[in-house]
């Protein structure tokens, strides 16, 4: 086989980069460069693909989402402005604050993270798009889809009403479709948040422009790694719990009633395992907007750039050790307890790193206080005031007592305001010259500022007391001669206030007229970003710089103007495709030139039938629901068969400065094989979830294994174990076959491996297919595991057949085979499922 | 003013009335105590080097902060204050030392049994504690179909009530007095209306009513309450409600054979009195949405009221 | 000139392995101890009940015993962020004297948890 390895020079000299670059050559560049990234125009707009337009529109959805959010705030403020009011009655006053924390939560705080990420991202990496556009534009349109129909459906008085954590019994009893809207719709989204938490990841890893080694990284890419690595173990939790839940919801299989065996508990754990994760997924990337801005402010790179790698990280971690700080009050073990009082404790030390890292940088810079610097300030105000309340509610005995009053409820927006709101905000004001070339009003910001800020403490600091004074959380009216009437209504005054800004803000960012750019530069900055003319063209870079600077804005004098003549990486598009560079995760050395997809409605059409095969089921449509999910799987695969691993026109590729690198990638060395990796392992966190749902009812129920039970047939169970091994294994072999050469055996071991998968399938269908799950949670938690291996199964079939077809016709051939590394990477994550999902079903109800 | 009312409020936590709750505020003096400090130490050092600009430090200084702030003093603060708090819990869960409540959580409503030490059967009651000062008491906590949560501010923490789990909670209140309690997890739609009295008592006063509480029901005396009683009979009362002493003996809802001498109507909902019996028994639905008890706004204004009297006269 | 050399991924992450390792080890140290003290506790406050002295030795034990190795691998990590680096930060050195200071200061702030989880094995004693 061809051996594909970059050749030719590199690191570039100063002499080669200092070589000027014709005009008329640097002009064919340009026109060839701008007709490939050139963003459509009409009907033809919302097809696009490309980062700028997908971080756009999915930005100012979450922001719209979050005014929604926010009204439904103000309305509840006006119900609880003092006692007796008639304003919402209780079911609607608990719809609305079921929706204000759910939207705030999944339509607003993580979306919003993942939208500037795809926004800022490849500009602070001197890339030119995300490796995979159209998954961008898949998750942007699921989430709209979900957005709507979950926020929507409080429009028809339908919304769920159990509160944003939806516990059972009271979740899985309400009536009507609102839980299950919660679950469905919100279950949509979160998979469509983990695809792009993949696609951020392998961002980082493999997008950097060439030099930019992983300790030069800005620092923002590093949050947007351990973030994107929180999502993939904290979302699959959840989503492992929704499934639970809804087949408790739709079938009766009792995971959450305790008449049955199962333990409303069990949910609470699933969801704080996502949920103290999340406040922290929410958290670090507004504190990576602060380490953007603080520098830049300080006009001097970050004091400490490893105090704060090593804080993400050390966050990232602990964060997982919290949950049960949730949970304190659930009456577990004292012990119990007292280990997440200490780690919650524990997390406070990296946290506080980062605050005073900023400050250390502050100190020995020269400070030019600015309109973003100013809500940084605000937003550390706010946030450490929250963190210190957060440091009382992590000692478990206090937690007792305030625990679900208002003192939380002023806590966790204290929190989310000063960790969250304030410093994005700050991102906005700071970013908005370079997405939109235009400035911000200096002298509304200041008035959207104190407005917000003033009305925030007016209105949450109250809330401490309110607390204190026995008020707890979630009641639609209250008593008048407890004191908490005037509390309560400074309160409702100071949401006002918080609206009163917002507005401002609404209007500035809406008003036309703003001012143009004058300078690409206007803070003075060292990241990349702003490199970007001021015209701003569609094709994000000119060429792709060499960097050795943290800074390179400050440090590389030549760069820009480099950058604009061509000097660099692929200035050019010859073939008329979009392309970046690929570059190796530890030194970003240059390994590989990525075709990346360009516009399309397929993403759409895919996203469509998506959401039809998640929302369908919630009115109990499931033959629609299975008819979508199916036309879904076709139009992905359609998507995937026509733009991704395809042949390439020639084997390598001349990318400017004498470096030729290779234009088609397989295994580790190609994107797609880190994406599937990555995704693999929130996979398995869920599957991991379900098998801890099997212990964790061995340890908390009496009656878990019931006497007499029936269990799933040992004899089926090994059948399918051996059956589907064997598939794993002959896909392997097809990859090495296909290597070697020997392209008929390969087609021959893909069809042996399928029909072992169905049939190793049916084994363990058949295995449980006694079993009766609605009558006890040890059948049901049998069951579960079945249908998610089966699942599994299924689509590892639809795998082998796709690879099967790529061998048949040409996709794949024996130097073109990176479909068929992914499809193995699956399938070595799936033989593990199986033969776990065998040895709990099958080996440990005999041991235990 | 109103924070004024309210530190001395029957349910706050600030106004403890129980060695718990006065635990637990020395514990949070404390720690608004130092988060002050903390608080304003920070946010004036941010403050004087955005504003004041003393212009560039060396670098070694800024180390030393990141350092000393960042690790060394969170470290050290925040350990002790752990400590402290680890070492308190053990107390806040003591075992009782005799009288056992125990109190199952309904929907909306408390279902309260008194177990002396010894007992075989409970005292049965419903939407009031009453509790001795100077002894600790264990409250075994169980719900019925959701999760509530049981709460006094004023003697001490909360704790969760799950069905399928028996949650144990002990107090130890030192002041008599009336306080309130609430239920602190949401459990659907009158989750706001679902409190309760919670009364402490001298240990003397305590044996006398929990003597008291477990005579039956005052039979009707006057022409009014005879009539009450009938009215009581007639609509069917008796096959959700209990009256000790009488043929009824319904387990769904509230027992009521010392209603009147109970601070509230319908969980801490309405103050106690005859009207307030009256619009309960005429319009529970309006008054406590999702209840499960019919509005009986059928019944003629006289009988009504006659069933208000003889209710409230069970004392 | 130089020729770019013929390495990739693999043999990036092979170089720095070590120390890759010694970045996650601690964390992981710290994560492996905190399921241990929490699922021990859990299943014998379950299954055995009673008093949990042996559950306390234990997990006194295991904490000293973790600390052990992230004083361990924090010194590797010290060692390796060490010595004089040339002022060009785009130098492989700087890379692995960075990874080695992560390395480092991720022990220091493994090891505070390791100690904070440990000390309610310190103040309580029972089930309750």
């Amino acid at each position: 086989m061809t051996q594909r390895a970059p050749e030719g020079l590199y690191p570039p000299t100063e002499e080669m980069l200092a070589e000027p670059v014709a005009p008329e050559v640097a002009a064919a560049q340009e026109r060839r460069l701008r007709a490939v990234w050139q963003t459509r125009t009409g009907l033809g707009y919302w097809s696009s693909v490309n980062n700028s337009e997908i971080g756009k529109w999915y930005s100012l959805t979450c922001f719209a989402f979050m005014l929604c959010a926010g009204v439904l705030a103000l309305l509840m403020r006006v119900q609880l402005a003092w006692p007796g009011i008639q304003f919402l009655d209780a079911d609607r006053f608990n719809q609305f604050f079921t929706m204000h924390g759910s939207a705030m939560m999944f339509l607003f705080a993580v979306p919003l993270f993942e939208a500037m990420a795809i926004l800022l991202l490849p500009a602070f990496l001197g890339a030119r798009d995300m490796p995979f556009p159209r998954l961008s534009a898949f998750g942007y349109w699921c989430f709209l889809i979900g957005g709507i129909f979950v926020l929507g459906s409080i429009l028809f008085d339908a919304a769920p009403n159990s509160g944003w954590f939806m516990y059972p019994p009271l979740a899985t009893e309400a009536e009507g479709p609102g839980s299950d809207i919660w679950l469905l719709g919100l279950s949509f989204i979160e998979v469509a948040s983990i695809a792009a938490a993949v696609e951020l990841i392998v961002g980082v890893l493999k997008c950097r422009p060439p030099g930019m080694r992983i300790h030069m990284m800005p620092l923002y890419s590093w949050y947007v790694l351990v973030v994107g690595g929180m999502i993939l173990f904290a979302f699959p939790p959840l989503i492992a719990g929704d499934l639970l839940f809804e087949l408790e919801r739709a079938l009766d299989w009792p995971f959450f009633d305790h008449t049955r065996g199962g333990d409303p508990i069990f949910w609470q754990h699933l969801f704080w395992i996502f949920g103290h994760p999340e406040v922290y997924i929410v958290f670090l990337p507004s504190i990576a907007i602060a380490a953007m801005v603080v520098p830049t402010v300080a006009q001097r790179p970050i004091l400490g750039y490893s105090w704060i790698v090593l804080s993400a990280v050390g966050t990232g971690f602990l964060s997982f050790g919290l949950w049960v700080h949730h949970m304190f009050t659930t009456g577990l073990p004292a012990i119990s307890l007292a280990f997440f009082s200490a780690a919650s404790e524990a997390v406070v030390i990296p946290t506080g790193i980062q605050i005073f890292v900023f400050l250390a940088t502050l100190m020995v810079g020269r400070v030019t206080m600015s309109l973003p610097m100013l809500w940084i300030a605000g937003g550390l105000a706010v946030f450490t005031a929250g963190g210190l309340t957060g440091v009382m509610l992590a000692i478990a005995p206090f937690d007792w007592q305030v625990h679900d009053t208002y003192f939380v409820v002023a806590h966790l927006h204290y929190t989310l305001f000063g960790g969250m709101i304030l410093p994005v905000m700050a991102g906005v004001y700071y970013f908005y010259p370079f997405f939109t070339k235009r400035m911000l009003s200096e002298r509304l910001g200041r008035w959207a500022f104190w407005l917000i800020f003033g009305g925030f403490n007016l209105c949450f600091l109250p809330m401490h007391l309110t607390g204190l004074l026995g008020m707890p959380r979630r009641v639609f009216s209250y008593p008048g001669d407890l004191g908490w009437n005037w509390l309560n209504l400074i309160s409702t005054v100071g949401a006002f206030v918080i609206a009163a800004g917002f507005l401002i803000f609404t209007v500035d960012l809406l008003r036309p007229g703003k001012p143009r750019l004058a300078s690409r530069n206007p803070w003075k900055a060292g990241t990349l970003e702003w490199t970007d003319t001021v015209e701003g063209e569609d094709w994000g870079v000119r060429s792709i710089p060499y960097v050795t600077s943290r800074y390179p804005l400050w440090d590389q004098p030549e760069i820009v103007a480099r950058m604009d003549a061509g000097r660099y990486y692929l200035p050019d598009a010859e073939e008329g495709l979009r392309e970046t560079i690929i570059t190796s995760v530890i030194d970003a050395r240059p390994v590989q030139v990525q075709r990346v997809t360009g516009d399309a409605w397929i993403t759409l059409a895919a996203a469509a039938f998506t959401g039809g095969c998640f929302i369908l089921p919630t009115f109990h449509l499931y033959g629609p629901a299975v008819v979508a999910g199916l036309i879904a799987v076709g139009c992905i695969l359609y998507w995937l068969w026509t733009s991704t691993a395809r042949v390439p026109e020639k084997p390598m590729k001349d990318v400017g400065l004498g470096l030729r690198l290779p234009t088609y990638a397989a295994g580790p060395a190609a994107v797609g094989w880190w994406a599937m990796w990555i995704t693999m392992l929130g996979d398995a966190t869920a599957f991991a979830s379900i098998v801890f749902g099997f212990f964790f009812y061995w340890t908390a129920r009496a009656d878990f294994l019931p006497p007499g039970a029936e269990h799933a047939v040992p004899g089926l169970v090994a059948l399918a174990a051996a059956a589907l091994a064997l598939a794993w294994a002959a896909t392997l072999g097809a990859r090495r076959l296909n290597r070697a050469g020997r392209q008929g055996q390969a087609v021959g071991a893909v069809i042996a491996g399928m029909v072992l998968a169905i049939g190793g399938g049916g084994a363990l269908a058949l295995s449980v297919a006694g079993l009766a799950p609605a009558a006890h949670v040890y059948p049901a938690v049998v069951c579960a595991l079945v249908i998610w291996t089966g699942a599994h199964v299924a689509v590892g079939v639809v795998m082998q057949a796709y690879c099967l077809a790529g061998l048949v016709f040409g996709k794949i051939d024996r130097d073109h085979d990176a479909d068929l590394w992914n499809v193995t990477l699956y399938w070595h994550f799936h033989v593990l499922t199986v033969l776990v999902t065998a040895a709990v079903i099958g080996v440990a109800p005999h041991l235990l | 003013m109103a924070i004024l009312a309210g530190c001395s409020g029957r349910q706050s936590a600030l106004a403890p009335a129980g060695e718990d709750a006065a635990q637990l505020k020395l514990l949070f003096i404390v720690m608004l105590s130092g988060a002050a400090v903390l608080w304003l130490g920070l946010n004036g050092l941010f403050w004087y080097v955005t504003r004041h600009r003393p212009g560039a430090m060396p670098v070694a200084r800024a180390n030393a902060v990141i350092v000393g702030g960042g690790v060394v003093l969170p470290t050290v603060l925040v350990g002790a204050l752990l400590a402290w708090g680890l070492s308190i819990m053990p107390a806040q869960r003591a075992p009782g030392e005799g009288l056992t409540l125990r109190v199952t959580a309904e929907e909306w409503w408390w279902r309260v049994e008194y177990w002396p030490e010894g007992a075989t059967a409970p005292i049965v009651a419903a939407n009031e504690i009453r509790l001795p000062t100077g002894t600790r008491t264990e409250l075994r906590l169980n719900a019925n179909r959701f999760i509530h949560s049981f709460w006094v501010p004023a003697l001490g923490g909360k704790m969760d009530m799950i069905p399928g789990r028996e949650t144990v909670l002990t107090l130890r209140p030192d002041t008599p007095g009336g306080y309130r309690g609430q239920c602190a997890e949401f459990c659907g739609p009158s989750h706001a209306l679902m409190a309760f009295e919670a009364v402490i008592l001298a240990p003397g006063d305590f044996d006398a009513w929990l003597a008291a509480e477990a005579r039956p029901a005052r039979p009707p005396e006057t022409p009014e309450e005879i009539r009450g009683a009938e009215v009581f009979r007639d609509e069917g009362c008796g096959a959700c409600h209990a009256i000790r002493g009488t043929a009824h003996a319904g387990l769904v809802g509230p027992d009521l054979t010392h209603l009147g001498a109970r601070g509230s109507v319908g969980a801490g909902t309405l103050p106690m009195g005859a009207q307030a019996l009256q619009d309960w028994i005429a319009h529970a639905g309006a008054i406590k949405p999702g209840v499960a008890m019919p509005s009986y706004d059928w019944i003629a204004a006289a009988d009504l009221s006659a069933l208000a009297t003889y209710l409230e006269s069970l004392k | 000139m130089n020729r770019i050399e013929t390495r990739d991924d693999r043999d990036e992450l092979l170089d720095e392995s070590a120390t890759l390792w010694r970045i996650t080890a601690a964390p992981v140290i710290w994560a492996g101890h905190f399921l241990l003290c929490y699922g021990g506790a859990a299943i014998w406050c379950a299954k055995l009940g009673g008093g949990i002295g042996g559950l306390r030795l234990s997990i006194l034990g295991l904490t000293l015993a973790a600390l052990a190795a992230i004083a361990w691998n924090g010194w590797r990590g010290l060692r390796a962020s060490e010595g004089v680096a040339p002022p060009e930060l785009s130098r492989p050195e700087h890379r692995h004297r960075f990874l080695g200071r992560a390395a480092f200061l991720l022990s220091v702030i493994s090891a505070v948890g390791v100690a904070y989880v440990a000390l309610p094995a310190l103040f309580i004693a029972s089930c309750r």
